[in-house]
């Protein structure tokens, strides 16, 4: 199956649906996770959502840029939330990874068809950008055939509605930092987990505070070693610059083209051109990342700099809608101008989430430019 | 979008037959050999040398057989070692239509290209013209020039001996901010020799200028570079309060931010080469290339600070060389509305290339 095939496939199968895509404009996790996993069952029973995926876990085999080009047609059109969409992609090759065989080979064909949503139990309190220093525990329990984790977790997308979480917990001794961390594969209906969403200025209701109290989970259930988490870790926020961003740059262009019957003066045409020329460069850049992914490369350090620019051409789409949109963001009550408001409080954190745009720059002028490190 | 120019002669035109298939296939090893030459060549020469060396090595000709290989290794390596040659013509003639070439084909013509701000160099009223332009990559043996004009009729092509009396055309050399560049303002009045006009005057217009845009933006992304070489070279070495001024995360951070614009350029100019829309592609390859060029300038000054100052240092060569090439075919100031008046006009949005 190359990509061009499989593209066909798609609009072919997109012609003869009748695919409702209004709750994509939703500001409800609830209704966004409810058209997910609608969407996906469609996708599955049509053999589309498998491809790209190892035969091994539920797939049909075939490039993982076949899961990029099935983003960017969703996306593109609209058809799915980049956000929702995002989760399976953050967490699926990870676990494929680094899970235990039967554990995976069970569970994932129930992701792919959209019985189950995943979260990421990653950041903290106290442990955002500098995750090495993350509080939360597993301790060896029973005869060693499980673990007991404790903890607090913050920023966990879709945890209220969610299946299970890879959790990342300290087992090694306090201040072993990144090299005492284990992943583990959480179901989240475990006893002693709670998962309350926080109320963010993008009024979405997407983020969770995530609490661990003496959760109980089968050694099965380690992704990767024991003090391995740094790995698995890293792998998921690698996979992120594959066919995330290149899904997401897709979401991008389906917003500025809604306002390209607005750029009508020459001042919004400047704009216009301006988010263009930051998406296309950002396209330009994400398209090479995906040959290399592609032609079986993992990309590393040089996709810090997609990550600066895919938020940079984020804030400039939105910023740009701002402009154009005169006044709906700020004074606009109808259902189109509330979503385009989310969208645009949600670009704020573009530099932000995944690592910071300063985190990226430091990567980008330590490994990538040779720079000495320092202190200030 | 815009339908994209038919091919062009250039790629087939006299001063480089077209290969078949199999012939403009040049295997990995002879690529490599030809991007190793050009940019040797390219550091060991410059001006009417280069230009000669250029012309000893075919470039024109291998130009016509791999364009791609042959402008950016060249126009890079030029960019980078801050020298020029005549070569920009040779991508400007080899990209219009063989019919405007004509009589002269072989000889050494040059495109006058608008001045700065322009869209076009002259423009022609009841078979007269009035022209004010700018040729870049001027050889010493001025041929006969060609020149973009508006008309009623849109675009036309019109030529100009290069013998013409002083009263009727002026050549003049710009020494301006950078004047190693080979650059000449041409004047001109009098009756015009239209030699040719309608859609093919304007699809000539148009490739030539996304070729030319394409030249531009590499050398300014060679330019770049090397503001980023001396910037980066100088935060390593430097040392202020006991420790390289490059491990301050303030110094880091500029430079970090100047390489993702020169990777953001390089990586539109690879583009270009498979965009459905390839006038498009030039476009934003040239307005990322200005825009990189000046994120490097303000970045790339204030870390070199003191050194980078004084006219002994190279930085000013190269920040120079960048700010007239910016100017040219469209500004970083300039494109960005063009851009978006194209995509207005069009009322989607390419989908860069597929996967």
């Amino acid at each position: 199956m190359t990509p061009a095939e499989f593209r066909e496939a798609f609009r072919s199968w997109l012609a003869g649906v009748d695919l409702d895509a209004s709750p994509v404009q939703s500001g409800s996790v609830a209704v966004l996770l409810a058209h997910q996993r609608r969407l996906q069952r469609l996708l599955y029973d049509a053999d589309l959502m498998r491809w790209g995926w190892p035969e091994s876990v539920g797939g049909l085999g075939g490039s993982p840029v076949l899961r990029a080009v099935l983003g960017e047609e969703l996306t593109s059109r609209g058809l799915v939330h980049t956000t929702t969409w995002t989760m399976l992609e953050v967490l699926g090759p990870a676990v494929i990874a680094y899970g235990r065989p039967g554990v995976v080979t069970e569970i994932f064909p129930r992701l792919l068809r959209g019985d189950e949503t995943w979260c990421q139990g990653f950041s903290e309190p106290e442990a955002g950008s500098d995750l090495g220093s993350l509080r939360t525990t597993a301790r060896r329990a029973g005869d060693g055939d499980s673990w007991v984790i404790n903890g607090e977790k913050l920023w966990t997308s879709f945890a209220h509605g969610a299946s299970r979480c890879v959790v990342l917990a300290r087992t090694g001794p306090a201040g072993s930092g990144s090299r005492g961390i284990s992943a583990f594969l959480v179901d989240m209906d475990t006893p002693g987990i709670s998962a309350r969403p926080l109320q963010t200025m993008a009024d979405v209701d997407e983020f969770c505070a995530t609490s661990f109290t003496d959760v109980v989970v089968p050694a099965d259930r380690l992704l990767g070693d024991v003090d391995g988490g740094w790995r698995v870790a890293g792998h998921i926020l690698g996979c992120e610059r594959g066919a995330i961003f290149w899904q997401r740059g897709a979401w991008l262009g389906h917003h500025l083209a809604a306002l390209l019957p607005l750029a009508t003066d020459a001042r919004s045409q400047a704009l216009v051109g301006d988010a263009f020329q930051l998406l296309w460069t950002f396209r330009a850049r994400s398209m090479a990342t995906q040959r290399q992914i592609a032609a079986g490369a993992v990309p590393g350090a040089e996709t810090s700099v997609d990550k600066i620019m895919i938020a940079a051409a984020e804030q400039a789409v939105f910023d740009t809608a701002r402009e154009l949109l005169a006044g709906a963001i700020e004074t606009g009550d109808t259902p189109e101008a509330a979503a385009w408001r989310r969208e645009w409080f949600y670009s704020r954190a573009a530099t932000i989430y995944g690592g910071t745009s300063e985190i990226q720059k430091d990567i980008v002028s330590l490994r990538l430019l040779g720079l000495p490190r320092g202190g200030r | 979008m815009g339908t994209a120019p038919e091919p062009q002669a250039g790629r087939g035109g006299k001063r480089g037959q077209r290969m078949d298939a199999a012939g403009s296939e040049m295997d990995a090893e002879g690529l490599a050999l030809l991007t190793a030459t050009l940019d040797q060549l390219a550091r060991a020469h410059d001006g009417a040398e280069l230009t000669k060396a250029l012309d000893d090595f075919g470039f024109p000709e291998v130009l016509a057989t791999s364009p791609r290989e042959a402008a950016s290794s060249l126009f890079t390596a030029m960019g980078q070692a801050g020298t020029t040659s005549a070569a920009f013509q040779d991508v400007l003639i080899g990209n219009a239509s063989g019919r405007l070439l004509g009589p002269d084909a072989g000889e050494a013509q040059s495109i006058v290209l608008p001045p700065v701000g322009a869209a076009t160099a002259g423009r022609v009223d009841a078979g007269s013209i009035t022209l004010r332009g700018l040729i870049l990559g001027q050889r010493t043996n001025v041929g006969p020039l060609l020149v973009p004009a508006d008309s009623a009729d849109g675009v036309v092509w019109v030529r100009l001996p290069a013998d013409l009396p002083a009263e009727r055309l002026a050549i003049r050399s710009v020494a301006g901010l950078d004047p190693a560049l080979m650059m000449a303002e041409v004047t001109a009045t009098g009756p015009a020799d239209v030699v040719l006009g309608g859609p093919a005057a304007d699809q000539a217009w148009r490739a030539v200028v996304a070729a030319g845009r394409r030249a531009l933006a590499y050398q300014i992304v060679g330019a770049v570079t090397a503001m980023l070489d001396l910037a980066v070279t100088h935060a390593r070495d430097r040392v202020q309060f006991g420790q390289p001024i490059g491990a301050f995360q303030a110094v880091r951070h500029r430079l970090a931010d100047a390489y993702v614009a020169r990777e953001g350029a390089a990586a539109a100019l690879d583009i270009c080469w498979e965009a459905d829309d390839e006038e498009l592609a030039a476009m934003l390859a040239k307005s990322l290339a200005g825009r990189a060029a000046r994120i490097a300038a303000t970045q790339c000054q204030q870390v070199l600070a003191g050194i980078g100052f004084t006219a002994e240092h190279p930085f000013h060569r190269y920040l120079a060389r960048a700010l007239v090439l910016d100017q040219l075919l469209g500004s970083a100031t300039d494109l960005p509305a063009q851009i978006g008046a194209r995509l207005a006009a069009a009322g989607t949005l390419p989908r860069l290339a597929d996967l």
